[in-house]
């Protein structure tokens, strides 16, 4: 079987989706078993140690920041949004790439997006958390968030619908609540397989339950699949919607820096770009550790890379633009916060971004440096930390110097700004070591849809059922004669 | 109490290992005159579901329904809280400001269209079901990993214990299993 | 595969999938109830005070006016309360040996006032003027209740913004002509309906009392400035 495999990939020369000598059973038991047998590797406790004690960081810093207040962060009046929000929009755009993989891509037929869609999706969920945690705590009473939904309270108050907002809790939380649906879905069948494939009746019982007595009924396959693929269709907008929203936040407001029409299309393109870099970020180890290079294939690495060379020319594009509307606006004001972006007293921060997310990720147009794992880790770090970077462009250096020259003011962050952010990114790579050791990271049912034995063959079919001898005893014809 | 459960039979289960195996066995069995039968499979066969005599289900229809619900919900419950029970001026912008209304009434179109693409394929499927009858068939723990199965149900008119037997057999299936109800 | 699950949780699950829902929803409804009772709010909770003065028996029985001790309700934000020398206007001859009274003359001889505890105590970011209310025609029981009924002070409303709403959003409801302020019993009924030979009608008399004390219209009334200034 690999032999056919190989000999058709001489048409495509592209890197497989998946590696060669694979079957039903080979693949199955390859994922089930990073779940059920591997058990708890050393590598894996003491990489969650770590992990944990940044979420633990995390944890401790909320605790101080809801008994001591808001106020043990560095942002200020001018800058009231500050480390919070620039988090927020990093996570959130990070989270993306989860839903472009799975739904998009799904739309789009790729299929090389079915070994790291769950992966991805799973990262959008643990981003989306990371993400939802700094809005609900910079409100400064996070004991009183709910006020946030609309319900029948006793002021008789409602949510202001007209505000960017408003529109955003309502985004945010519909995004994380489809991601986990979706999410969730696609594990169902997997779940299944877990449950028939584990020894103790513990691990049974827990996956059986998930699984919800899933058995691969044709009549449910079809209408899971019409399911999964209207939910795909449903998250493509959505996905869409939920940085131009966010971005809306920026562009309602009349901040100079803020107050720009390109703001959607350019958000939603740099959240891609986050995402796709943090995938590779994430993936890039795993796919070692887990030796799961015949499912994560060089051809994946590629094709995200490529996806980043395009959604980061779009950013690009996006900081050429604000230069050019700054000065085409005739507007002082634009014109002063553009000059304070580049030469003010945030200066390095932008050419720190420049270098980031414009001049290092276009290694990538080679396609030598797209084969070299080392070096597209490398340039997905740097994206990380440009697309960070971005976002305090956008949102300290607008606020810092804004109309009136008395109430300018420098921010900086305190100790506590770090902790929360660099425990969010200990939370999150918890929830992925949990994620990675207890539910099998790569889709076992939509993988076996990839095997060429898996199509079903018309002419064969036929042959089988006109009777030709009986079917199971016919020796298969192989794939490709 | 089904015919099924009296008679303690729930049906006969045909093992094969190979996708079009399958979906030639059940054709045949429907073109055999069964139609109280189904297949399983471990991952989607569209081939299987058509061969069954399975075509159009009613999901889209649901999440349509419920995307339809979601808008006017959506459109219903910022209209009337910000026109009707409590009109507050804000900044001078009308009660009825339809453009600010158009993110939640996506995002409640969305959700709610969403809830019936999962809610609606769990229902009909009549998940979570987690004892069923099949899970009796000792091999069928490989309907999830690497096996296909084809499955005629004991209340099928033309159903005979002997007879079903031998023509899933001939059928040339790896292993006929009776299923316990 | 021999079955995980027995027969039954077929049932257990579909159950218990419905169950939560209801629970989840009953717990929110539950809460929200909560934040209305009187355990939260206080309402009809009778408050401890110094001395044990009774309005059912100043009011009821002796049939003095809210307006003798609450002296500042018509014209200034705070309707007011008594000093001590208004007590003893009265209490300087009847009562004048009571036990119970020895807080009031003690604070009559040093000079210090009497802490009384506050029954109806808006929140600080709320602005409430009396004198607004009780000049456009907003009478003491509409929001105090039967004071003359009650022996210690309590709230017969919740204080919370959805009751001010109520009247806010519907004055002619609850308006009443500015001469019957301080009537205790309101709407009239037999007993002192002398004044109105053909009835009084809220339905009919309220609206044309908003037009003629000259109310905002309601937009201002529930406008959030109106009251968080």
């Amino acid at each position: 079987m690999a032999a056919e495999i190989e000999k058709n990939e001489h048409i495509d020369t592209r890197p497989p989706v998946i590696g060669p000598g694979h079957n039903f059973a080979s693949l199955t038991q390859k994922i089930v078993d990073i779940v059920l047998m591997r058990g708890f590797k050393k590598g894996w406790i003491f990489g969650f140690a770590i992990v944990f004690l940044g979420a633990l960081m995390l944890f401790n810093t909320i605790a101080y920041l809801v008994l001591k207040g808001v106020g043990i962060w560095g942002n200020n009046i001018p800058v009231g949004w500050a480390f919070d929000i620039i988090n927020f929009v990093w996570w959130i755009g990070i989270g993306h790439a989860g839903t472009l993989i799975s739904a998009i891509l799904l739309l789009l037929r790729q299929s090389w997006r079915n070994s790291i869609n769950r992966f991805a999706e799973a990262m959008t969920l643990f981003a989306v958390a990371c993400a939802g945690l700094f809005p609900a705590l910079h409100t400064g009473r996070p004991w009183v968030d709910y006020w946030l939904f609309p319900y029948p309270n006793t002021m008789g108050m409602w949510p202001n619908f007209r505000s960017p907002l408003m529109w955003d809790v309502f985004a945010v939380s519909t995004y994380a609540t489809v991601s986990l649906l979706f999410w969730f879905m696609g594990l169902i069948p997997d779940f299944a397989t877990l449950r028939d494939k584990a020894k103790n009746k513990v691990q049974k019982s827990i996956y059986g339950m998930l699984a919800m007595g899933w058995r691969g009924d044709a009549r449910h396959w079809h209408r899971y699949e019409s399911a999964y693929l209207l939910l795909a269709g449903l998250s493509t907008p959505l996905v869409l919607s939920v940085h131009t929203i966010v971005s809306f936040d920026f562009s309602v407001g009349i901040i100079p820096g803020w107050h720009a029409t390109i703001f959607p299309p350019y958000f939603v393109a740099g959240a891609i770009y986050a995402g796709f870099a943090m995938v590779l970020t994430l993936a890039i180890p795993v796919r070692k550790f887990y030796n799961i290079e015949d499912f994560i294939t060089l051809r994946h690495i590629r094709n995200m890379c490529k996806v980043m060379l395009a959604t980061g020319l779009i950013v690009g594009y996006g900081y050429l633009m604000e230069l050019f509307m700054s000065w085409y606006s005739g507007n002082t004001y634009e014109m002063f916060m553009m000059k304070n972006r580049i030469f003010g007293p945030y200066g390095f921060m932008y050419w720190l971004l420049i270098l980031c997310n414009v001049l290092v990720p276009q290694l990538l147009w080679v396609k030598k440096y797209r084969d070299n794992l080392l070096v597209v880790f490398i340039v997905s770090m740097f994206i990380n930390v440009g697309m960070w970077l971005e976002r305090f462009v956008i949102i300290v250096m607008s606020l810092n110097r804004d109309f009136s020259p008395a109430s300018w003011r420098m921010y900086y962050p305190t100790i506590f700004d770090f902790t929360m952010f660099f425990g969010t990114i200990g939370f999150f790579l918890t929830c992925m070591f949990l994620f990675i050791r207890f539910v099998p990271m790569i889709p076992i049912f939509e993988m076996k849809t990839l095997l060429p034995e898996a199509k079903v063959d018309e002419k064969k079919v036929e042959q089988l059922a006109e009777g030709r001898g009986p079917l199971g005893a016919t020796p298969l014809p192989q794939f490709g004669d | 109490m089904t015919k099924q459960e009296e008679s303690g039979t729930y049906g006969l289960m045909a093992e094969f290992d190979d996708p079009n195996a399958v979906v030639a066995a059940a054709r045949r069995v429907y073109e055999a005159g069964y139609r109280r039968i189904n297949a399983y499979s471990p991952y989607p066969i569209e081939e299987l579901s058509a061969a069954i005599g399975y075509h159009k289900d009613l999901v889209s229809l649901t999440v349509f329904a419920c995307g339809i619900l979601g808008a006017i919900g959506g459109f219903a419950l910022q209209y009337w809280t910000s026109a009707i029970d409590y009109p507050l001026n804000v900044g001078g912008r009308p009660l009825l400001s339809l453009p600010s209304f158009i993110p939640i009434i996506f995002e409640c179109t969305v959700l709610l269209a969403s809830f019936g693409a999962f809610l609606g394929m769990l229902g009909m499927n009549r998940l979570p079901e987690p004892y069923h009858p099949v899970f009796n068939v000792p091999s069928f723990a490989r309907a999830s990993q690497d096996r296909f199965f084809v499955c005629i149900k004991a209340d099928d008119p033309k159903f005979n214990e002997a007879e079903t037997h031998a023509f899933l057999q001939s059928l040339g299936a790896r292993e006929v299993s009776h299923v316990q109800s | 595969m021999p079955q995980l699950f027995h027969r039954s949780t077929n049932t257990l699950a579909r159950l218990s999938i419905v169950l939560g829902i209801l629970l989840a929803g009953g717990v929110l409804w539950l809460l929200l109830q909560a934040n209305r009772t009187p355990f939260v709010t206080q309402a009809f909770i009778a408050r401890e005070q110094p001395v044990q003065f009774s309005h059912k028996h100043h009011v009821g029985d002796d049939g003095i006016d809210c307006r003798y001790c609450h002296t500042t309700v018509e014209t200034t934000a705070s309707a007011g309360m008594p000093a001590t020398k208004t007590c003893m206007n009265c209490h300087s001859q009847l009562f004048a040996n009571s036990p119970y009274l020895e807080i009031v003359r003690e604070s009559w001889r040093s000079g210090q006032p009497i802490k009384w505890t506050k029954v109806h105590d808006l929140p600080d970011f709320a602005y409430f003027n009396h004198s607004i209310h009780v000049n456009k025609g907003v009478g003491c029981s509409t929001c105090h209740g039967r004071v003359d009924l009650m022996p210690l002070m309590w709230n017969v409303a919740s204080l919370q913004m959805e009751w001010c709403l109520e009247c806010h959003r519907n004055p002619e409801k609850f308006i009443r002509p500015k001469d019957k302020i301080t009537e205790m019993e309101w709407p009239p009924t037999e007993s002192n309906s002398a004044e109105f030979p053909n009835g009084w009608n809220q339905a009919v008399d309220g609206p044309k009392l908003v037009k003629e004390y000259k109310l905002q219209p309601t937009s201002v009334l529930t406008s959030c400035s109106t009251c968080h200034r």
